[in-house]
């Protein structure tokens, strides 16, 4: 029988093995789709990219022309939900400020053209998120509406935009999908090799060391499936991300081919040495856990790295995890990075993870053989 | 040429000394069987004809192949079934053979395979959800999908029910017709009697006796044992009893109530003579027997030990 065709063999032979066994669909497929869809109904908003909003209350208590002209130009301002299509008086303001029915009550002057617009907020929210972001709203509205009185045309205007090659902005839902896929990819490979440890014990293992094959071919055929099963997870979770939440794909088919073509052999390269010291499924599965969780939390899967504690960023920079994500995003939502440097210095620490950790395994395996009786 | 040569084969693991000195050589088309206790280095020696370790001395010759130059070679030659019986459990039977088979040069046919171990009927059933005995016919299976010249067998039978040991048993001489040669380890007496040409006696990693089943047993048989018991009681016993010391062909007597025990090394003529005896007297002897002597009083009588340990 020809190289090839034994190697279509033992692929066959452990496709079927690897898709007739239970737990395989649970925690490769199953489970990895039910976290995306968990954690993106919790931060990912539905899709609609978790726009800002603030209720406010407004007060005027000497209306005349400019202050109409103050109100209008305030009720169109977007982020804003007024409580009341009419101004309601400060009492009532201040006892909705109190219940927190409004994050915050707006005072319009109370003598016509000039003097204080006041803000009014729970002293509990006073320094929170929502807060700052109405006084920067209302401060920006008031300097204009200033020099708008004052006839002057401002010099300098700021216009913010993020930059991406993406057509659109990355979205929380985007950053998760994109985490979930290269998790459960990695996860795939990190427990997978626990077949190594189950065909030792069985003693499958020497059973096939008796025939003639080349152990060699097998281990190749393995890789092959493990790449089949990590190709339905990358689009098992892109289809639900997309159809299921508005997730938005900026592919760079190069990009990616190479991020997963490297993660899946880096991962699979860490459960091999994982197997080849662990003398019991328990022992493998204990051992691919803490891994995983110690890698799961800190390298960017569900939130940047940026928002880390500055203590914990140079762990995350060793992590392989953490390029695995990142190049993984470089393919399928920054559509970017086949030229970037950042991009090689990743996918180069990755497959060093992986030479090395398959060099120790290999190793260890090579002396354990003497022992094994 | 014979099949098989192992010559002064030695192996320890650490301080444990678990082969020292074996030699012996197996011809074509013959049953040569493995016995001793546990832990006599049966399964270590085994090994090492089977290429998974390296002996620390000594050299095994698989039809006037070495392993450290035709490993391949030898690997096409020879069938392993090992002790605990390793399957891809979540693939068929056929599925099973078939992948084995896509191992070898040369092969024999899935459905011959499957009907000579009788698992035709259940060649779409993953291994998985097969019973021991059909686990065990599998493994077999496996071992002579390459149409191997010699076919190891390590235990085939431990834990099986005694209708699935005489499944096994049946393979085994089917097997044997084909003239495969065939290495066998067992735990039990009755099924080295019954299959092998030849039974090597291992224990503490040399071999102690090795022979043909009847030739063991006849190095053994000084004495044969004779018993009858009495109708009539007690006295035509002690009568019996006393007439009988003395003739020649009797090695010793014991008497308990009605029965008597005697010993002797031509229980032939032993037996002329009691029968003689009781006819003149007319006493009626209910029960007379020749006690069989079997592997397995051999084993006790080599080893010192009793089968299982």
């Amino acid at each position: 029988m020809s190289t090839s065709a034994q190697i279509m063999k033992l692929f066959v032979a452990q496709l079927k093995t690897m898709f007739r066994e239970k737990a395989v669909w649970f925690w490769n497929l199953f489970f990895p789709v039910i976290l995306m869809v968990l954690f993106m109904v919790i931060f990912g908003g539905g899709g609609d990219g978790g726009d800002f909003k603030a209720k406010v209350a407004l007060v005027n208590p000497a209306p005349s022309a400019s202050s109409d002209s103050l109100e209008a130009g305030l009720r169109k301002i977007p982020v804003f939900e007024w409580k009341s299509e009419q101004p309601v008086d400060s009492a009532q303001a201040d006892a909705w400020v109190k219940d927190k029915d409004v994050d915050a009550a707006i005072v319009l002057p109370e003598n016509g053209n000039s003097g204080d617009i006041k803000l009014i907020v729970n002293t509990e929210n006073e320094s929170n998120a929502t807060t700052q972001a109405i006084q920067g709203i209302l401060d920006q509205y008031v300097q204009r509406a200033s020099f708008a009185a004052a006839g002057i045309e401002p010099a300098y205007r700021l216009q913010t935009s993020s930059i991406t090659s993406s057509s659109k902005d990355l979205s929380s839902v985007d950053f998760l999908m994109t985490g979930m896929i290269a998790l459960s990819v990695a996860q795939a490979g990190l427990f997978g090799m626990v077949d190594m440890v189950e065909i030792r014990r069985s003693g499958l293992l020497k059973r096939l060391r008796m025939t003639p094959l080349r152990m060699g071919l097998y281990g190749l055929a393995g890789m092959m499936v493990r790449f089949v099963l990590s190709f339905v997870q990358i689009v098992l979770l892109s289809v639900i991300g997309v159809i299921g939440f508005g997730a938005n794909l900026a592919l760079n088919i190069p990009v990616l081919i190479i991020a997963f073509f490297v993660g899946v052999l880096a991962f699979n390269a860490l459960g091999y040495l994982i197997s080849s010291f662990s003398k019991s499924i328990e022992s493998y599965m204990g051992v691919a856990n803490i891994t995983s969780f110690l890698m799961m939390f800190i390298s960017g899967v569900f939130f940047a790295t940026s928002s880390l504690p500055d203590w914990l960023k140079p762990v995350t920079q060793v992590l392989p995890l953490t390029y695995f994500v990142e190049g993984m995003r470089d393919g399928m939502v920054y559509g970017s990075g086949l030229f970037s440097s950042s991009f090689w210095i990743g996918i180069g620490i990755l497959a060093l993870w992986g030479v090395a950790a398959f060099s120790i395994g290999a190793l260890i395996y090579r002396k354990g053989k003497v022992e094994v009786r | 040429m014979p099949v098989l040569e192992v010559k002064n084969l030695r192996k320890s693991f650490g301080d444990v000394k678990a082969v020292q000195d074996i030699s012996f050589t197996v011809e074509a088309g013959e049953v040569f069987t493995i016995i001793g206790p546990n832990g006599a280095g049966k399964t270590t020696t085994l090994e090492i004809i089977e290429g998974l370790q390296p002996p620390d001395a000594g050299s095994i010759a698989v039809a006037g192949l070495s392993w450290s130059k035709d490993e391949s070679a030898i690997k096409t030659l020879i069938g392993v079934q090992p002790q605990s019986s390793a399957l891809f459990d979540l693939l068929t039977t056929e599925e099973n053979l078939d992948l084995f088979a896509s191992f070898y040069p040369t092969r024999k046919s899935t459905a011959e395979v499957l009907e000579m171990i009788n698992l035709t009927e259940h060649r779409s059933k993953r291994v998985k959800s097969l019973s021991g005995g059909q686990r065990q016919r599998l493994a077999i299976g496996l071992a002579m999908i390459n149409d191997p010249q010699v076919i190891f067998l390590d235990e085939p039978t431990t834990g099986l029910d005694p209708q699935a040991r005489r499944n096994i048993w049946d393979i085994i001489l089917r097997l044997k017709q084909l003239g495969t040669t065939i290495i066998l380890t067992t735990h039990y007496m009755e099924e080295a009697e019954k299959l092998s040409d030849r039974v090597c006696i291992v224990d503490q990693g040399t071999v102690i006796s090795l022979d043909t089943p009847a030739a063991l047993i006849g190095k053994l048989t000084k004495e044969r044992e004779v018993r009858l018991s009495f109708y009539d009681g007690e006295d035509a016993a002690a009568q019996t009893e006393e007439a009988l010391r003395g003739l020649p062909g009797i090695a010793r007597m014991e008497r308990e109530g009605a029965n008597v025990t005697l010993w002797s090394p031509e229980p032939e003529q032993a037996l002329y003579g009691l029968l003689g005896f009781t006819k003149e007297h007319g006493y009626r002897v209910e029960h007379v027997s020749i006690r069989e002597m079997s592997l397995e009083d051999v084993f006790i009588a080599f080893t010192g030990k009793e089968w299982r340990d």
